[in-house]
């Protein structure tokens, strides 16, 4: 099994090589062989990484010790589900999880740019002189895969080969045991929790995620194409990157909350730094993307932030395996982190060069005609993102340079963090609030006006009833306003949206205008999200209270409003550990509320013991008892933690991927899947799909029109989808396409304003 | 004023604010970070100073408290060692001949005391050897 796997290596070392220098010589080329065999060569990389994924597996689930990597990372003791998460728990095995992800996400991105088949198209004539460009290309023709998703393909194939090529000469996953081996080391007793089984893979796959809008962003830079076409393809995979990586850092926090033991999930430890260093800079580019599309504003910034947070990414895997920087989670010397710290130096050079040489191409499209439009709001949040990141990535490097520089090696503490996210996170929760009420290119509309009073007003009053409460620290205070303002100014946006499409409130307008506009309120939702993650960290970082006790069984405590009873104390003993727990009831007025069991888990092999806690969640807060240890007499020490409103912290992680899952949900047919199409002329659709004016699109529009001319003909507003194939289809005379695809997103408000100006009508109310 | 002004002076502003947080913050929290060697060298230097120093738990030195409240230790550098003793949260997994860093405040009579003490403990990536010989 060992040799198989280590052939399949091997094989997908090559093979993605191959793939890689195929699409990127082959995208120049003419003959569309080259490109079709360096996909071809693409697939056999990713089929030979799974077999080498199945072959690790398999030696994990069969504990064969014959392969070092499962001799270091598990044992006979070991739990089935965690004798497969060592998978990924190692070097090697993480890496080659990272590759298998790399490439499968790879052969996704090919696989969505693939041209739409239509069933009436005819074969291509493999003849055709028009071999080069994208126009009519189909999966059938002789142009696919079209030049420029070549490239993209084979940058992403060309990280595969780079991650594959670290496995092959410096973290074989393959490795053998250098002497027999009965017994593995198994896996550390604090890896042993839920979020640990998904919290790596996760985060990998965030990571592999960041790729794409990375290689977009490298092509478009590259072919000096940097038209609307890049960002139109870099948004979703941009926006599941940043929800992954997202999901995948809160997991994190989730075992640091629960598995160390000591009430908190955030340290600002190297490691965290690093994978948050990324979500920031990608938070940014998600909304560079959106200035740019909406306001021709952001584009060099956007560009650089694309390669940034890919960079940043191969950052935080040099801050996790070089062994230069200190942190909670361990680290070992090894020379494959500063491989990844040169890629990061390298794409850091590289990006700027390239920014700089089409800067030209980049300007800016129109100035700022408002401080309260989205552009502004949105340059304000990229500017506090920057910083954030800034600050992070300072306080993080900090030790090593200033070692470097001065040779005295110097660190910040979590108070330098901390400091710079008071201004800093209330400038993103002031523009997150706002956003909905705000409009591209232009001032607020009266009735957003009122509604911004009106939220500010409610806000106002939160913040007051929270002082009132006894909530006496600002931050808090203004958390709360904040939170209660964006609630506020998103049911205000909808309603002003809704009272477009209706003279008087209906649920059937305000249904219309959830469902037209559901891209833009999903916008909203994430933003929601994060409104309810920081009242969750405000709430438990400002609120926190813990005290220390030890009882003896039958006593009775008073603490924060409860009564808390030690019950009695339990020893078990397990196949591979002793377990020792507390059994303690908390009652409040009288009222048994729960029974927490906190405990102490020793694990024979490892020899170590964990401390297991016990959590009592509501939405007031976490009540979180933890169990330290016990004299023979009897007698227990235990720390009681009341966190409040914790659980909005992970309600808002919850609601932050609901906004997402709506956002990427697919609805009406995106007008220009691929170049191509948008360029073609307009009779081409009618041939291809079917009798003139009987297509979906024209049905509907048409049926829209007809509405509309009985009722209001100045408020009709099209689905996005309709004005991209209108403006996409009739552009061919040469309408730029970004102006076509500035539309595909726009709050249904912005499009009636637009539209009134294209039209010579009213500019919107 | 033009609007482009306006962002400019309100970026300002917030620039401003993050910086002057960003200065209050590392002057409140830096801390020399420095191996177990170099602080018994410098202890002079270092005493009443907020450090943060590493080694490894010498063998025969661990105490710890009945409630885990309180650990004393031996940092064991290369050629010196440093008397540790440090509460608040100990890690599950102290113990001797681990690798440790300790924050707090090193006192004029060259003990460090400290109130953070971290491990390098969920070793994602250099496990202990496995064992040659047999099962637990």
């Amino acid at each position: 099994m060992r040799t198989l796997g280590e052939a399949c290596l091997l094989a997908a070392f090559v093979s993605s090589g191959f793939a890689a220098f195929a699409c990127l010589a082959g995208a120049g080329l003419p003959d569309r062989r080259v490109r079709r065999a360096g996909t071809w060569a693409a697939r056999i990389s990713v089929l030979a990484l799974t077999m080498v994924a199945a072959v690790l597996a398999w030696a994990l689930a069969g504990r064969d010790f014959s392969f070092a990597y499962v001799a270091q990372y598990s044992s006979t003791l070991l739990p089935w589900h965690y004798a497969l998460s060592a998978l990924w728990v190692g070097q090697a095995g993480s890496l080659l999880l990272w590759a298998w992800f790399m490439g499968l996400l790879a052969l996704l991105f090919h696989w969505q740019a693939r041209p739409p088949r239509s069933p009436g198209s005819p074969r291509p004539d493999s003849s055709s002189p028009d071999l080069a460009s994208p126009d009519l290309a189909s999966p059938e023709s002789a142009s696919w895969p079209d030049a420029a998703t070549c490239s993209v393909f084979g940058v992403l194939m060309a990280y595969v080969c780079f991650l594959t090529a670290v496995m092959v000469f410096a973290a074989d996953p393959m490795a053998a045991s250098l002497s027999a081996v009965r017994e593995g080391s198994g896996l550390s007793p604090l890896l042993q929790h839920p979020a640990m089984l998904i919290h790596p893979p996760v985060v990998f796959l965030g990571y592999a995620l960041w790729t794409v809008p990375f290689a977009l962003a490298l092509v478009a830079l590259s072919s000096g194409r940097v038209d609307g076409d890049w960002i139109r393809q870099a948004r979703p995979w941009a926006l599941s990157a940043w929800t992954v990586l997202g999901v995948g850092i809160l997991l994190g926090a989730d075992w640091a909350y629960e598995e160390l033991g000591w009430g908190g999930y955030w340290g600002w430890d190297p490691v965290e730094n690093g994978s948050l260093l990324p979500w920031l800079t990608g938070t940014a580019l998600i909304h560079g993307l959106l200035a740019w599309q909406h306001g021709q504003a952001l584009k060099k910034t956007t560009l650089g932030l694309a390669i940034a947070t890919f960079a940043l990414c191969n950052f935080a895997t040099f801050l996790t395996r070089s062994g230069v920087f200190s942190s909670l989670h361990a680290f070992s010397q090894s020379p494959i982190g500063w491989l990844f710290l040169a890629l990061m130096i390298g794409l850091a050079v590289g990006g700027v060069v390239g920014v700089l040489r089409r800067r030209e191409l980049l300007a800016p499209g129109r100035p700022l005609r408002s401080v309260l439009s989205r552009e502004a709001l949105v340059l304000v949040a990229t500017l506090a993102l920057l910083l954030l990141a800034l600050t992070v990535l300072a306080g993080t490097v900090s030790t090593a340079l200033s070692a470097l520089i001065s040779g005295r090696a110097v660190m910040v503490g979590p108070a330098f963090y901390n400091s710079v996210l008071v201004p800093v996170g209330l400038t993103l929760l002031w523009t997150t609030a706002m956003a909905p009420l705000l409009r591209w290119g232009r001032g607020p509309s009266r009735e957003q006006k009122h509604w911004l009073v009106g939220s500010a007003g409610v806000g106002g009053a939160v913040a007051g009833g929270a002082a009132w409460l006894g909530v006496r620290q600002p931050v808090g205070l203004a958390v709360a306003g904040l939170a209660a303002f964006a609630v506020v100014a998103f049911a205000g946006a909808v309603l002003v949206d809704a009272a477009r499409r209706e003279p008087v409130w209906t649920a059937r307008g305000l249904l219309a205008a959830l469902r037209q506009g559901r891209r833009q309120y999903a916008g909203f939702v994430i933003h929601l999200g994060l409104m309810c993650l920081a009242v969750g960290v405000a709430g438990s970082s400002l609120g926190k209270r813990e005290q220390g006790f030890r009882l003896t069984a039958g006593q009775t405590v008073s603490w924060e409003g409860r009564r808390i009873r030690l019950a009695r104390v339990a020893q078990r003993e397990l196949a591979d550990r002793l377990v020792a727990e507390a059994v303690l009831e908390i009652s409040r007025g009288g009222r048994l509320e729960a029974t927490l069991v906190p405990a102490q888990h020793y694990h024979k092999r490892q020899q170590e013991w964990t401390t297991e806690v016990a959590i009592h969640a509501t939405w007031s807060g976490d009540f979180y008892a933890i169990l330290h240890s016990g004299t023979a007499e009897g007698e227990l020490f235990l720390t009681l933690v009341d966190n409040p409103l914790m659980r909005w912290l992970w309600l808002g992680g919850a609601i932050m991927v609901l906004g997402t899952g709506l956002r990427l949900w697919p609805g009406a047919r995106p007008a220009a899947r691929w170049a191509g199409e948008r360029q073609a002329e307009p009779g081409r659709r009618r041939a291809r799909g079917g009798p003139v004016g009987k297509t979906k699109l024209e049905r509907r529009t048409r049926h829209a029109r007809l509405l509309n001319s009985a009722s209001k003909p100045f408020s009709w507003r099209p689905r996005a989808a309709q004005v991209n194939h209108d403006t996409s289809i009739t552009t061919a005379a040469g309408t730029r396409v970004d102006e076509a695809l500035r539309f595909a997103d726009d709050s249904p408000a912005d499009r009636v304003g637009d539209r009134g100006r294209r039209d010579g009508g009213p500019a919107g109310r | 004023m033009t609007p482009g002004v306006k962002l400019a002076l309100g970026a300002g502003v917030v620039v401003g604010v993050t910086s002057y947080m960003a200065y209050v913050g590392a002057s409140a929290s830096w801390q020399y970070y420095l191996t177990a060697d170099e602080c018994v060298a410098r202890a002079e230097q270092l005493a009443d100073r907020r450090v943060r120093v590493s080694g490894g738990v010498a063998v025969g030195s661990l105490q710890v408290a009945a409630d885990r409240s309180q650990a004393s230790f031996a940092l064991q550098g290369a050629t010196a060692r440093l008397r540790v003793v440090c509460s608040g949260p100990l890690p599950d997994n102290l113990a001797e001949k681990t690798e440790v860093v300790v924050e707090g405040r090193l006192e004029p009579s060259g003990v460090l005391r400290g109130d953070k003490l971290l491990t390098r403990c969920a070793s994602k990536y250099e496990p202990r050897p496995p064992d040659a010989r047999g099962g637990p």
